[in-house]
């Protein structure tokens, strides 16, 4: 054979070879990590767990029902405010000020927010919101859940707008569409499926943000569905749960380990869903 | 010939008709940033005619078209100088409704750009813009327009379909009948069948010529034949120059121009 | 064939068509009127032949000029590339054949005061008759896109020849009669060789209608005296 051939030949299978070691160590440790969360949690996966409140230490039984309804709240009202502020300023970014100065500006600072640690988000709002209100609260947690679902939402509503072809907007222009119809009617239309993932991807990502809530909504054993006071929700909850010696708190903290899991998942897989469905070509 | 107010062509069977000047270009210029891309262009666009604009790539022939309907007021550092009249009104005043000369200067484009809804909604979507119908009579306008596409007998029955589920040679018809609903004066087709096949390119160019009885048209098309079929009227630019304006039947058998002739007959460069 | 998506393109061929049969009409009126001149000394009906003659002329060059436009605009190809040349060429043999008919009806006008022998235009006549037929046909085929009548003129062609040379000793013996006739039968002559020159474009025209029709040209070798002929 020909000797520059069989050379080509050998890099080609170390390259391989390399290659797919890699991917196999990556996946490995990420299917030990879901088998022993699936093991672990759906040993303790109860119906209890949907309907009691957590436990006071020492206790048999309990559940993580008031935790499980804290995140809902607080997730549901983190991205209500963040998703539209995001919108607006993505859109602000691909339609209006697409040549501007100011938009590479604000891009630049979104992008570094968006790959800024939570724990500092929860520290600006516990600074910005829990300090000057005197106490944590459920509503400065959702500010926080906000403050994360904003960056993630301005790049997505930016990219997927970005995607829809200039011939559209010009079409549309040239039906004599003022410019605010053109977004709305034409390019938010063909951009829905992009921008709803791009919604559902940002609330998959708060949904398991622990370092956020710890300075902001905190934590508590009760129900309340209080905003001005602490709410519990999972993260929080699993983080305190795990650190104790309690079998039956270790315990909850892997079916609340799961059920973020899994809903975060679920929600991964309607976007992809979502995403298929129509994007903009 | 930009001179003139009208002019009188044959229309076959010896029957000589007169027409007016609709849309009138005077002295042009056009800026990309610092580039000049079009240079002192004088021509006129007359009524019920179709005005080719040929020429090779970036000779500026749909940034003129562009030009027409203000279309480059989208982007930033574009700018024109001199004069576009649109029956006697200047259409590159800033002080222009802008909305209301698109709603008069309709544009088809390259790709067929159907709106990412309903057939129906596609049409009706431009008339809700400028009139409030009740919906028999809004249905009344939808099926006009699609007609007026030669689109009604392949759609009507399924006008609640996407209009991106159409085929391409469709969907640029469909993008035609939008265009006719909200009633112009003046349609710009800016290489309209470019990313058709021949079958539907020929639809759009029969298409074409039915609707210049009701409209002043203008095309560019970087098929030279396609000019020569369509139009009546033919402008070859260069470089930012308008070269030769002329009837097309001159343009294609006795060009008064070498650069003309050279570029139709295929000796260009 | 059936109808272009661009109806436009379907008036212009038609347009054209209906050019070439006014043509039709009007060569073949002329060939007729022609030889009624020459055969009953009509010196007005030949002088209206010949006023007849730039009308046609002006036909060819509209038509000529059409088939140029449509060429130009429409690129045409297959069948209507072969309407269009074949109406060129159409176009021009029936000019020729106008041409012909006048310079028969010119020299009616001269030999009228002359016409010493009038039963040396019976065989002419005949020839006439013939060539006008063949035209007929041609032109029938022509607007009937009929391959096998054209070409049915195209063999009956050898009949106005044979004529010809029948026409041609009949001249001979006549001049031979008596010189003082040389003159007269001199254009005679002359008028059976434009008849028999009207009967080449008919066959011209058959064949352009076979390549019409068909695409395929006629073999260039007719069989030029058919058996009846040649005994």
């Amino acid at each position: 054979m020909n000797p520059i051939y069989a050379s080509r030949r050998r890099k080609d299978i170390i390259i391989r070879g390399l290659c797919v070691a890699a991917a196999a160590f990556g996946i490995g440790w990420l299917t030990l990590i879901l088998g022993s969360l699936l093991w672990n949690g759906l040993s303790s996966l109860g119906l209890n767990v949907f309907t009691q409140m957590t436990p006071p230490p020492g206790v048999k039984d309990g559940g993580l029902l008031n935790a499980i309804v804290g995140s809902l709240i607080m997730t549901v009202i983190g991205v209500a405010i963040g998703a539209p502020l995001g919108m607006f300023a993505g859109t602000y970014l691909a339609e209006y000020g697409r040549h501007d100065k100011l938009s590479s500006v604000i891009r630049f600072i979104n992008d570094i927010l968006l790959s800024a640690p939570s724990i500092i988000i929860g520290l600006f709002i516990y600074g910005a919101v829990v300090v000057p209100m005197g106490g944590f609260s459920a509503f400065a947690g959702s500010l926080a859940l906000a403050v994360i679902v904003i960056p993630v939402v301005v790049r997505t509503t930016e990219d997927m707008l970005a995607l829809v072809p200039t011939a559209l907007r010009e079409a549309a222009s040239a039906l004599g569409l003022p410019r605010a119809y053109v977004i709305t009617r034409i390019a938010y239309k063909a951009a829905r499926a992009g921008l709803i993932t791009g919604i559902l991807l940002a609330t998959a990502r708060v949904a398991g943000e622990t370092a956020p809530l710890l300075f902001t909504a905190l934590s508590n054993q009760f129900w309340s569905v209080d905003l001005t006071k602490t709410m519990a929700n999972l993260p929080v909850t699993i983080n305190n749960f795990v650190n104790n010696p309690d079998p039956n708190w270790k315990s909850l903290a892997w079916a609340g380990a799961l059920l973020i899991t899994l809903s975060v998942l679920t929600l991964n897989i309607v976007a992809r869903y979502v995403g298929a469905e129509r994007t903009p070509k | 010939m930009s001179g003139t107010d009208s002019v009188t062509l044959s229309e076959g069977a010896g029957s000589m008709v007169n027409h007016p000047v609709k849309l009138a270009v005077k002295n042009l210029d056009f800026f990309y940033g610092q580039t000049r891309a079009l240079k002192g262009i004088n021509l006129s666009l007359y009524k019920n005619i179709v005005t080719a604009f040929i020429g090779p790539s970036g000779c500026g022939k749909s940034t003129l078209l562009r030009v027409l309907n203000r279309m480059y007021d989208l982007y930033p550092a574009q700018r024109a100088t001199g004069e576009v009249l649109l029956d006697g009104q200047n259409v590159l005043d800033p002080k222009l409704d802008l909305n209301l000369l698109r709603a008069r200067v309709g544009m088809v484009f390259q790709k067929p750009t159907p709106f990412p809804m309903t057939i129906y909604d596609n049409i009706a979507f431009g008339i809700k813009l400028y009139e409030k119908l009740p919906k028999s009579e809004m249905d009344g306008r939808v099926e006009q327009a699609l007609k007026g596409a030669a689109l009604w007998n392949e759609v009507k029955d399924k006008l609640n379909a996407s209009g991106l589920s159409l085929s391409g040679g469709q969907q640029q018809r469909l993008c035609i009948a939008r265009t006719v609903a909200i009633k112009p004066e003046v349609i710009l087709f800016d290489e309209p069948c470019s990313a058709l096949d021949p079958i539907s390119t020929a639809k759009v160019e029969e298409l074409i010529d039915e609707l210049k009885s009701q409209y002043t048209i203008a095309i560019v098309t970087h098929n030279m034949q396609q000019a020569a079929r369509v139009s009546q009227f033919t402008a070859f630019m260069y470089l930012g120059d308008l070269v030769e304006f002329d009837e097309t039947n001159k343009i294609f058998t006795k060009p008064s121009k070498k650069q003309t002739q050279e570029y139709i007959t295929g000796r260009f460069g | 064939m059936s109808d272009h998506t661009v109806k436009a393109y379907d008036k212009e061929l038609e347009q054209i068509g209906l050019k070439i049969a006014e043509m039709g009409g009007i060569a073949e009126k002329m060939l007729v009127d022609a030889m009624g001149a020459l055969s009953t000394q009509n010196a007005e009906l030949a002088a209206r032949t010949v006023s007849c003659d730039p009308k046609l002329d002006k036909l060819q060059r509209e038509v000529e000029e059409a088939a140029i436009l449509t060429i130009a605009r429409r690129q045409p190809v297959a069948g209507d590339l072969r309407e269009i040349v074949g109406a060129i060429r159409t176009a021009s043999d029936l000019e020729r054949v106008g041409d012909l008919a006048k310079n028969i009806a010119k020299r009616a006008i001269k030999v009228i005061s002359d016409a010493r022998v009038p039963r040396a235009t019976v065989g002419l006549k005949h020839m006439g008759d013939l060539a006008a037929i063949q035209l007929k046909d041609v032109l029938d085929a022509y607007s009937s896109r009929d391959a096998v009548r054209a070409k049915a003129v195209w063999m009956r062609d050898a009949e106005i020849d044979a004529l010809e040379d029948s026409v041609f000793r009949d001249q001979l013996t006549f001049m031979m009669e008596d010189p003082r006739n040389i003159t007269y039968c001199t254009h005679l002559l002359f008028c059976s060789k434009n008849i028999e020159r009207i009967g080449d474009h008919a066959t011209n025209i058959a064949e352009t209608i076979h390549y019409l029709v068909t695409g395929e040209n006629l073999p260039i070798e007719r069989p030029r005296t058919p058996e009846k002929f040649t005994s």
